[in-house]
């Protein structure tokens, strides 16, 4: 009996490396031996679904490869699914992509040199703009502090501007506005409009 | 005048130098920009720094076109390899088809070509060798795990890899005989 299991291990052994040699290179050189268990049926797929969405795919920027529907994206999908049955983990599977696309090929970028400033500039950018959006709050307050306005600053009943296109516009609101003759106020002293 | 003072005409110093330091951020931000710009200017658009340059190349083990027995990276070792991966559909790779037959065919057996086939059918690759002439293997990876594993990302992609088996030369454009012979140079001392 013991001989017979040896014999079974050995040919899944030798069918397993055999494997591995048509499709050309053993990831487990690259990735280091399975971390996880192997995986089949639903759970294959749904795991296989999830690291595919966390792939760039190299041909369509933007799309992951999960949702890419380039022939790339399928291979990668079906690599992802192979290297997942044999239970490589989530990280293995990303480190395998990254080894030949480069860290471009993670959807997610690592946290890790100067990816920390990917994460942190969102951040940094809300700070900022609530500092600008406290300051621009507080400026007026600053600016009514140091000119309170006076009555005499404020422009009276027979102020015009200076520019004369602009004066008689002026003159023309207030004759609409009041029914001054000419847009000029009536003196105190002058009988009312309407008696002469 | 007093008709004016409605409209804040005249700045107060607060506003003022909010304007300066706004002023001054944008100047910061367009000056960092240009730098960028700048250091990139003289960089070749088409050029890849592929991770795997200076890497030991991905072992592979492929069929070739028109049927024999699976040539491994192995069995390659101790010589430059140029790796040529392309497809009949890419007119890039019949432009730069001449020129990797003809080096090939020049090199003899100092440097050993080999081409994979990415993403097409086994009958349309034999019409177009046929058609266009061959001087070396190409070679069938029909699910694409070799493409894969060399980073690839579209064809014609060749990769140049030396006599250890390092890959020292990624080129994703069509070979020009100026830059075969510029990246042969970098495999074969």
């Amino acid at each position: 009996m013991k001989t017979v299991l040896a014999v079974v291990a050995v040919t899944v052994a030798l069918a397993a490396a055999a494997a591995a040699q048509g499709t050309g290179e053993d990831p487990a050189q690259v990735v280091g031996a399975p971390r996880g268990p192997r995986l089949e049926g639903p759970a294959l797929d749904a795991r296989a679904k999830e690291i595919a969405g966390l792939l760039r795919c190299p041909v369509c920027q933007g799309l992951s490869v999960g949702d890419s529907p380039s022939t790339m994206a399928s291979n990668m999908r079906a690599q992802v699914k192979d290297l997942a049955a044999a239970g490589y983990d989530q990280e293995q599977i990303l480190a395998y992509f990254e080894r030949s696309y480069g860290e471009f090929v993670r959807l997610k970028p690592p946290l890790r040199g100067v990816n920390w400033l990917v994460w942190l500039a969102p951040a940094f950018g809300l700070l900022a703009g609530a500092a600008v959006i406290a300051w621009a709050l507080r400026a007026p307050r600053l600016v009514a502090d140091a000119a309170p306005p006076t009555g005499a600053a404020l422009p009276g009943p027979d102020t015009l501007p200076d520019d004369p296109s602009l004066a008689r516009y002026v003159l023309r609101v207030r004759e609409r506005a009041y029914g001054w003759p000419g847009g000029m106020a009536p003196r105190p002293d002058a009988p009312p409009a309407d008696t002469v | 005048m007093a008709a004016s003072a409605g409209s804040p005409a005249v700045q107060t110093p607060a506003r003022a130098s909010l304007n300066r330091r706004v002023l001054l951020l944008g100047l910061v931000v367009v000056a960092a920009l240009l730098a960028v710009l700048l250091l990139n200017l003289g960089r070749d658009p088409h050029s890849i720094r592929s991770p795997l340059v200076g890497r030991a190349a991905p072992a592979f083990s492929l069929p070739p076109v028109g049927g024999g027995a699976p040539v491994t990276s192995e069995s390659l070792r101790g010589r430059p390899l140029v790796l040529n991966f392309w497809a009949t559909w890419c007119a890039p790779c019949i432009e730069e088809h001449e020129t990797l037959v003809s080096t090939a065919r020049a090199l003899g057996r100092d440097v050993q070509f080999l081409g994979v086939v990415y993403e097409d059918e086994e009958d349309r690759v034999q019409v177009f060798l046929r058609r266009h002439g061959s001087s070396y293997p190409s070679l069938l990876d029909p699910d694409a795990k070799t493409a894969i594993a060399y980073g690839v990302a579209g064809v014609p992609e060749t990769y140049f890899i030396d006599a250890a088996g390092v890959i020292r030369a990624k080129v994703a454009y069509p070979l020009s005989p100026e830059a075969m012979a510029e990246n042969i140079r970098k495999v074969r001392p």
